[in-house]
């Protein structure tokens, strides 16, 4: 199952831009929507639920966790895979990420090709809940 | 133990002196020589009988006063004793002959007496009262009440006979006509009194020196007693004729010189005792005042109290810790000085402790809260001991504020607590722009690859950026470190020129053309300052107001003011900006807190940085929310309290 559409949540706008430009290259194909707090996050997901989502956690207004935490709550479906892509690895902050079950993957900036291609194998075992990684 | 010592010699001479004196008479009595009575004949005043008791007790005195260690024999011998003196006084009261008097011995002589052999009645009741109180001691192994009582009344009749052969006054050693009590009857009676009354004493605890006093004046008065007595009686002898020397004179003198003596020894004993009482009282005053000294002047709080929880006394430390006077608390139940739930429980506590023994406080010492007269509670570390004294227990209290303490202590964790934080922080911030600097390096070198060029500059002018904000973040790192760590000398600052110069110099930054200034700040008014950190200040608080301008708002502006109010400088911002979310305003001047979710180019330290500087120079900074738009207002005392 290919990926169709990614929602990049960075306050960043150079990282914003990577992800756009690593999706793009990975596969032209796949829509980018893009949210610059976990709030406007939020917004975007009450209209639309993507097939994945990639999330930095230090944001102002909203920050990651805050954003996983209502996210979690107030929806009850929820994007297939979400990978967390942070500038620096924190053993507290990964622990705490991977406890939310659509929590696939925990990355570390910039975001590659690689880190893609293994969202969209977790994509392909999260639609076959036997094959789940667990 | 001296004294112990001293006691058991005192009672093995005074029964020996006893035994020696009546053996000897008693070997006069078995001599029969009618040569001894015309040389001696007071000696045989001392009959056969009373000199067997004498024997007799001597002994059982020793046994049970002396040694204690056989108190069976002593009361066996002192009861025989006391049987011969028994049957006498009832021949004397009852006028009857039992044959008691010459059971033993048939007296060759009749001295002082009006039967031959019989012991005197005053002889007899002292033999009684001895025996019974060397009974009372052997029962008991030790010094009673009632012994001492014999003792005396024994002390009374024999000193007061003797001392009557001293100064002629004949009645007290023969209470009727023919019937003398002999001068070593007399006078062994007074050693074993004497004995029976001082021996043991300090076991008792009673007062030697004011039993003596007493037995003297008692004695003394006694004597007198007689001595009136006698004396109409002495008048009409001393008409006839002068034999023996007892007449009224002599009587007169012997009794005026035994008055001059005793007030003498009374008088010699007083003035003493008056020295040595302040002598000692001196001592015990310089001692406390040592003492006081020390607890007057004491940091700590002192606070003594009863069993009951009664405050007894407390020390101007305790005043100055607890806002009471002394007076106040003195009297007053302890618990007044703690708060709730304490202050309701503490008597239970005390009662607790009396019932059960066991310490929750006492000799431990711990932290516990205090409450002041304004009623605000406070931290105390308290340690109790338990004082016995003679009549009564109380706890003596040592208490100390430790809320200066427990504040800093306070202050550290935060301290800490930020430093965690800022590590963490900058952990991520100081990574995250070269992350998107590397991935953009990548991107550009795809492009190259790929000859897709056209964005090319546009990539590069991202990597640029990234490296800006980089760079900020470590030249706010630096000026943070600056803030917190360097000494620097005051110097007078023209504040509408810093203005104007800082402004000039952030002429760099994005939209800063934009902005309309207004200064209003008097170009005389300056300030002492330490110039980097107040630069510092008017850095921040300028650069927030560009950096946070509204884009959309037409004619964007910052009104900048300063004025002096109430020895105070005080710094105004205001801009018609951004402003700050509703809600948000508690993150504003945190560390690392980004509130414009647009404008990420902050490093999120700036205002945490205003107000470190701020605090550093002792003053406060304060944020409003405007129609459209944020004053800040920063408030520096004139007279530099300098906070480091």
């Amino acid at each position: 199952m290919r990926i169709r559409s990614i929602l990049t949540v960075d306050d960043d706008e150079n990282d914003l831009f990577i992800c756009a430009y690593t999706i793009r290259k990975f596969d032209p194909e796949v829509k980018t929507l893009k949210a610059m707090n976990g709030r406007e996050a939020l917004v975007v997901l009450r209209t639309t639920t993507p097939d994945a989502i990639i999330l930095d956690i230090n944001m102002p207004v909203m920050n990651g966790f805050e954003f996983l935490e209502q996210y979690a709550r107030e929806f009850s479906v929820h994007a297939p895979v979400v990978a967390m892509l942070t500038s620096s690895h924190l053993g507290s902050d990964r622990g705490k990420a991977l406890s939310y079950h659509f929590v696939k993957s925990y990355f570390e900036k910039p975001l590659t090709l690689a880190n893609l291609r293994l969202m969209s194998e977790l994509l392909d075992l999260s639609s076959d809940p036997v094959k789940r990684p667990g | 133990m001296h004294y112990e010592r001293f006691g058991k010699v005192a009672a093995q001479a005074i029964s020996w002196i006893c035994v020696a004196i009546a053996s000897a008479v008693l070997a006069a009595w078995l001599t029969r020589s009618i040569a001894l009575v015309q040389i001696v004949p007071t000696l045989f005043a001392m009959q056969f009988n009373t000199s067997l008791c004498f024997i007799a007790t001597g002994l059982a005195f020793h046994l049970a006063v002396a040694n204690t260690r056989r108190p069976t024999l002593a009361i066996v011998l002192s009861a025989a004793a006391a049987c011969i003196p028994l049957a006498s006084l009832i021949q004397q009261i009852f006028v009857v002959d039992l044959g008691i008097d010459r059971l033993l011995y048939d007296p060759f002589v009749t001295v002082g007496v009006d039967h031959a052999g019989r012991m005197v009645p005053n002889a007899a009741i002292c033999f009684i009262l001895v025996s019974a109180a060397i009974i009372m001691t052997a029962v008991r192994g030790r010094n009673s009440l009632a012994r001492v009582l014999c003792g005396l009344i024994v002390f009374v009749i024999a000193s007061s006979a003797l001392l009557g052969y001293v100064i002629g006054v004949e009645s007290s050693h023969n209470w009727r006509p023919l019937a003398q009590m002999s001068p070593q009857t007399a006078f062994c009676f007074s050693l074993l009194a004497g004995g029976l009354v001082f021996i043991g004493a300090r076991e008792r605890e009673y007062p030697r020196s004011t039993i003596a006093a007493m037995l003297a004046v008692v004695t003394y008065l006694l004597l007198l007693l007689f001595a009136y007595m006698e004396m109409p009686h002495q008048n009409a002898l001393a008409e006839n004729l002068q034999d023996d020397g007892s007449n009224p004179r002599s009587t007169l003198l012997g009794i005026v010189l035994l008055s001059g003596a005793l007030y003498a020894g009374m008088f010699a004993f007083s003035f003493r005792s008056s020295q040595l009482y302040r002598d000692v009282a001196g001592r015990l005053q310089e001692s406390e005042k040592r003492l006081a000294a020390i607890i007057e002047t004491a940091v700590d709080g002192f606070i003594t109290i009863d069993a009951r929880g009664k405050v007894l006394a407390v020390n101007p430390a305790c005043e100055k810790i607890f806002g009471y006077r002394a007076d106040e608390i003195l009297q007053q139940n302890v618990s007044m000085l703690m708060p709730t739930p304490y202050h309701e429980a503490h008597n239970q506590y005390l009662e607790n402790y009396r019932i059960t023994g066991r310490a929750k406080i006492i000799g431990i010492g711990r932290e516990v809260e205090g409450r002041r007269k304004d009623g605000s509670t406070f931290p105390l570390d308290l340690s109790v001991a338990k004082v016995e004294l003679d009549h009564q227990v109380i706890y003596s209290g040592i208490v100390r504020d430790i809320s200066e303490r427990k504040k800093y202590e306070k202050d550290i964790l935060e301290a800490n607590a930020e430093l965690e934080e800022f590590s963490y922080r900058t952990s991520h911030d100081l990574r995250s722009p070269i992350a998107s600097s590397l991935g953009l390096v990548g991107i550009a070198r795809d492009m190259i690859d790929t000859g897709d060029t056209q964005d090319l500059k546009q990539v590069l002018g991202r990597i640029e950026t990234s490296f800006r904000k980089l760079d900020h973040l470590i030249q706010n790192i630096i000026s943070l470190t600056r803030t917190k760590a360097m000494e620097e000398a005051e110097s007078r600052i023209p504040i509408a020129q810093t203005v104007r110069e800082t402004l000039e110099r952030l002429h760099y930054m994005e939209n800063a053309e934009r902005l309309r200034v207004d200064i209003a700040i008097d170009d005389e008014l300056t300030t002492m300052r330490r110039a980097s950190r107040f630069q510092i200040i008017i850095d921040n608080l300028l650069s927030n107001a560009i950096k946070y301008q509204d884009p959309v708002q037409t004619r964007p502006e910052i009104r900048i003011g300063a004025t002096v109010n109430s020895g105070n400088l005080v710094l105004t911002v205001a801009d018609n900006g951004l402003g700050i979310e509703p809600g948000t305003e508690h993150h504003l001047f945190q560390m690392f807190k980004r509130l414009h979710p647009q404008h990420s180019f902050g490093s999120g330290l700036g205002l945490y940085i205003l107000k470190k500087s701020v605090e550093q120079l002792g003053g406060t900074v304060a944020y409003n929310r405007l129609q459209a738009g944020s004053l800040f207002t920063v408030t520096l005392p004139e007279k530099n309290h300098h906070a480091h």
